[in-house]
């Protein structure tokens, strides 16, 4: 059991959600109209919708020409506080502005900040429309507003509790660097897979484009981990399994055998002198930890370390074990790995003298086997060396990767000069497709090398042909020549596409964090939010965000330790309280199989939701067989008295709208472009929360036409998008009534006003063609 | 050989977009002009402009010298760029496209003398004899004297067989030929009354001036 679940089995109180006082109606809603200076008052006629709105006994309107202003909110705030209004409904710019600041208005009045929404009557209305078809749109949104507001919960957001702890998976840079920009102020575990830390940077030899090295300037952070009283950390370590829920989770680590105590190993080397098979090393003089390790397959358990080591450090029974620890925050830092070339069949990878990058570098670095000497198979020294660029990168086949990997060029470049540094007859050679050296001190480093009299091709390697003696040849088109060459180099050196570590994947989906179709974790913004996940409580840094340098993976590291102890440091989490609320259960499990982030259980028979796992998404609702479940404020009656009252003044096309796409046609708005007028948003948490039942209702009501867009690219929901889409037509088809479904990211905006026109036109064309048979059947 | 400036009278939009809506077309704004596919064509070098060029050309629509070029004749079908290229690009493909559009341009295969020599001993032997292959070609082409020692080193390793390998029934093959002549000739006549049919509809609009 988590500590949070713990917690909340004592006391009881962290989830709060509290139900409106019995049957008590609500007294009066206040309608709040603003002219926004002539934003929306010189198009919608405003004056005669607050007349139409009046005919409602339980509804006060009011027009402000600034909502937002002192004066403004000043009206809403002593309405509430005389008691006139128990509930607010305002008409203004989009919620995404100002729902903050009338919600925080609302609560200084003493009202819950839920009873108070907003209909976005300037983005989606007055910016992307003319004069025609705008009133009655307005005057419905408005009048579905007051339909929905009436029955509105006034919920509290739940509270939980956060455990002040991380866990930082991989020892690359970006994870030290996360692990100890927290670990003055938070308690850090850092687990590595590998039997030391450093990741590809400790293996790196110099580093661009500064040409430090990379040892030298790794080491000691990798000591201060070692070191640091807040850090616990594993090698050989990774996450076996994750419970709980973002903010309090229990996580299993499985730690495989190193067959040496690294707290008890002195480094003596003792047990090395003495085994006579090379099965116990150190991994590298500057490994961190300083601790010796048996190599399985090359003990032949003899025991002879066992007796020499003076420290009783060798454990040869030594079995996997797994451990359990708690935590609150997760920052993923795993890093990437070079492709296998091999699948490039032109390349004949592998084969002497024809290395990647990662090897090339390793041998002149911190775990060099050749005494940080480079050379061939045969050990001289390479004259001729050749570096091939995008090797699987860049490649729309399928066989390679579509990503740059960004670094390639420039290390690549590095390598070159150091070639040229070992021997002043030494040629090195770059085939590249195009030279990318964007950034501060790139160009400059590119100019630099060029200087050294590194020899540039531009041109992709079309093949590489192994010969005989060791040499290899390498044929290519100069493309600035337009002339196919030949030429034979001692050794070649492939740089390959960084692709995500092997295991990012199931690691993620242990999180519950969804990774792009290039397989890197996905950003929850990739402009404004780039180290947060969709997962509030998990964090990415480096190269598992795709390629890049270390300065940018330090970047990354920090500002994830930055957004790590912004999430605790608050010590507690609200979560929106629009959760499912389980009404009625037979126990048959559907809502459990259809949850796709596991917040729901059967425990007696009976389905048990887990508040904090849920996200709200409602993809339970319509899997729910006898109905039983629905989403708190977001229920299908609220859906059918707000549709009712939306179409109430006039037909037209519902959309339903997730908060995704929801921003798109907010952007359309800043950019004025023109849509339909018989366009109604209805918001929804995801598109999956509808049923036939909703949808049904609104061609019911009169809509011409529905509409669900998705804009969420939480790859749990959308995979189910088509499903829905089928099953809905299915179950709405009696209706003859056009349906569709699309998805548009959030920068899609021009899309978006695209398909609404093109929608809209086809439902009212379906709706007059139907409407002229009715009237020829009647006659 | 001379390359022209490209100004906006070289390019041909309508060429560009019959090009662009073929099979083949649909990915070729997206070459990145890599030259995996030149640095793979093992005939690239005889070509007055490579694969990669020819993308290029295809892309601007310079249609003359594209349709001019030796490339789509000389190409061998081998697909080594269409395998490689890293964009799904079939250059291969382009040339194959590229081939009836040049022909229906009245543009004469600029490999005529190699490929008539190709059939020949196709048509007769049912098989290719890389032997019969060359020594019939040196007659045709002077500049094949060129090549005599690598011949030689080839035919010292055992590569160019002088016994030829016959196929049994050289019979149904012929008649496939013919067929395929036959249907050449249709094509041939049509095109020659369709052109004569549009010229005397081209000249009346000039009798009035
Ligand atoms: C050939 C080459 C040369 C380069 N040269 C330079 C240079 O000169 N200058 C420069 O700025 N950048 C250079 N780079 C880039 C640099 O290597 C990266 O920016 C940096 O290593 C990224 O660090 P990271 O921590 O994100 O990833 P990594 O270094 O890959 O570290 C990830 C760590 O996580 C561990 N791990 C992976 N999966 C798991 C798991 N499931 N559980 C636990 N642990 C896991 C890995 O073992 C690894 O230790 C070069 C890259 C290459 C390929
Ligand atoms: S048990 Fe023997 S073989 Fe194994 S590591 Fe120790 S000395 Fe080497
Ligand atoms: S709303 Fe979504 S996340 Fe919550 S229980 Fe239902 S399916 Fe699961
Ligand atoms: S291989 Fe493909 S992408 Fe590269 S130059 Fe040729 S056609 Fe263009
Ligand atoms: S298919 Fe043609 S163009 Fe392509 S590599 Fe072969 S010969 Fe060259």
């Amino acid at each position: 059991m988590t500590e949070n679940e713990l917690a909340h089995m004592n006391e009881n109180t962290s989830t709060k959600s509290s139900i409106p006082e019995n049957g008590q109606p609500p007294k009066k809603t206040g309608v709040y109209l603003c002219r926004c200076g002539g934003n929306i008052g010189d198009l919608v006629d405003l004056q005669s919708i607050a007349d139409s709105l009046k005919e409602n006994k339980d509804v006060l309107v009011n027009i402000q020409d600034y909502l937002c202003s002192g004066a403004g909110q000043e009206k809403i705030k002593s309405d509430i506080e005389k008691g006139k209004v128990d509930r607010v409904v305002i008409g203004s710019c989009s919620p995404k502005l100002h729902l903050e600041t009338f919600r925080g208005m609302a609560k200084k009045a003493g009202l819950n900040p839920n009873l108070l929404e907003i209909t976005n009557i300037r983005e989606q209305a007055s910016w992307v429309h003319d004069k025609e078809g705008i009133n009655p749109k307005v005057k419905g949104l408005i009048k579905g507003a007051v339909a929905r507001i009436g029955s509105i919960e006034p919920l509290v957001p739940l509270e939980k509790k956060l455990v002040n702890r991380t866990l930082v998976v991989g020892g690359g840079i970006a994870g030290i660097t996360t692990a100890l920009e927290l670990a003055d102020a938070h308690e850090v575990i850092l687990i590595e897979k590998l039997p030391f830390l450093g990741g590809h940077m400790i293996g790196l030899s110099k580093t661009f484009p500064t040409l430090d090295c990379s040892q030298c300037i790794l080491t000691p952070k990798m000591v201060a981990v070692h070191n640091h009283p807040n850090i616990t950390m594993f090698t050989q370590t990774e996450v076996a399994d994750v419970r709980g829920s973002p903010g309090d989770y229990s996580i299993t680590l499985r730690h495989s055998p190193r067959y040496v105590d690294i707290e008890k190993c002195i480094n003596c080397g003792a047990c090395a002198r003495k085994c006579t098979t090379g099965a116990i090393f150190l991994p590298f003089a500057q490994a961190v930890p300083q601790a010796y390790m048996i190599d399985m397959s090359k003990c032949k358990n003899c025991g002879a370390c066992v007796k020499v080591c003076p420290r009783d450090a060798i454990d040869l029974d030594a079995k996997e074990k797994t451990s359990s620890v708690s935590v609150g925050a997760v920052a993923i830092a795993t890093g990437f790995e070079p492709i296998d070339p091999s699948f490039i069949e032109e390349y004949n990878y592998p084969a002497p003298n024809l290395l990647t990058a990662v090897e090339f570098e390793e041998m002149l670095s911190a775990k060099s086997k050749t005494g940080m000497r480079l050379q061939k198979a045969d050990g001289s020294f390479p004259s001729r060396v050749a570096f091939v660029l995008c090797a699987g990168s860049r490649d729309f086949t399928g066989k390679g990767r579509k990503h740059c990997s960004k670094v390639c060029c420039i290390y690549s470049q590095k390598q070159a000069q150091l070639v040229r540094k070992m021997k002043d007859e030494a040629e090195a050679w770059i085939f590249y497709i195009d030279m990318r050296s964007a950034g501060r001190r790139f160009e400059e480093f590119y100019h630099h090398t060029q200087e050294k009299g590194v020899n540039y091709v531009r041109g992709k390697v079309a093949e590489i042909i192994p010969k005989q003696d060791g040499a290899l040849m390498v044929q290519y088109e100069d493309t600035n020549l337009g002339r196919k060459g030949r030429e034979l180099f001692d050794m070649v050196v492939l740089c390959p596409a960084l692709i995500p570590s092997a295991g990012t994947k199931e690691l993620a989906d242990k999180l519950g964090v969804p990774i792009g179709d290039d397989g890197f974790i996905e950003e929850k913004h990739v402009k404004l939010d780039p180290v947060n996940t969709l997962n509030q409580s998990v964090f990415a840094a480096g190269c598992v965000l795709g390629p890049k340098d270390i300065h940018d993976s330090v970047t990354e590291g920090i500002s994830a330790a930055h957004k790590v102890s912004q999430f605790l440091g608050k010590g507690m989490i609200l979560i929106p309280p629009e959760k499912p609320m389980i009404l009625e259960c037979n126990g048959c499990g559907e809502c459990v199989k259809a949850c796709p982030y596991n917040a729901l259980n059967l425990e007696n028979g009976k389905a048990v939701l887990s508040p904090l796992a849920c996200t709200g998404c409602g993809i339970c609702v319509p899997a729910c067989p006898i109905k039983g479940i629905e989403i708190r404020n977001y229920t299908r009656n609220q859906y059918k008295a707000q549709l009712k009252a939306i179409l109430s003044e006039e037909p037209g096309v519902i959309v339903f709208i997730d908060p995704y796409a929801y921003a798109a046609a907010d952007i359309a708005g800043v950019n004025r472009r023109q849509y339909s007028s018989l366009v109604r948003f209805v918001n929804v948490p995801s598109i999956h929360i509808l049923d036939a039942d909703v949808v049904n209702a609104a061609f019911e009501y009169g809509a011409t036409g529905v509409m669900l867009i998705e804009g969420t690219t939480d790859e749990k929901l959308v995979s189910h998008s088509d499903e829905l889409y089928k099953k809905l037509k299915k179950e709405t088809r009696k209706h003859k009534k056009p349906l569709r479904y699309s998805h548009i990211e959030t920068a899609q905006y021009e899309k978006l006003t695209d398909l609404l026109n093109v929608f809209a036109a086809q439902a009212g064309a379906k709706a007059q063609k139907k409407n002229k048979k009715e009237t020829e059947s009647e006659e | 050989m001379k390359k022209e400036i490209i100004l906006v009278e070289s390019r041909d939009p309508a060429f560009q977009d019959l090009v662009l809506s073929t099979p083949v077309g649909e990915k070729l704004a997206t070459c990145m002009q890599c030259g995996i596919c030149a640095g793979s064509c093992p005939v690239s070098h005889e070509m007055d402009y490579n694969p990669r060029q020819l993308v290029r050309m295809v892309q601007l629509g310079l249609k003359n010298e594209v349709l001019n070029s030796n490339t789509i004749w000389i190409c061998t079908s081998c697909f080594s760029c269409s395998v490689r290229c890293p964009r799904g690009i079939r250059p291969t493909e382009l040339m194959e496209t590229l081939r009836p559009i040049a022909i229906a341009e009245g543009i004469k295969n600029k490999n005529e003398r190699f490929d008539g020599v190709f059939s020949d001993v196709v048509r007769k032997n049912g098989r290719a004899s890389e032997f019969l292959l060359i020594s019939k070609y040196s007659l045709k082409e002077p500049e094949m004297i060129k090549q005599a020692p690598f011949g030689l080193s080839l035919f010292l390793k055992g590569k160019l067989p002088l016994a030829v390998d016959k196929m049994e029934n050289t019979l149904e093959l012929d008649t496939i030929f013919k067929l395929g002549e036959k249907v050449e000739k249709k094509e041939k006549e049509n095109k020659e009354n369709k052109e004569t049919g549009m010229k005397t509809e081209k000249e009346e609009p000039e009798t009035d001036k």
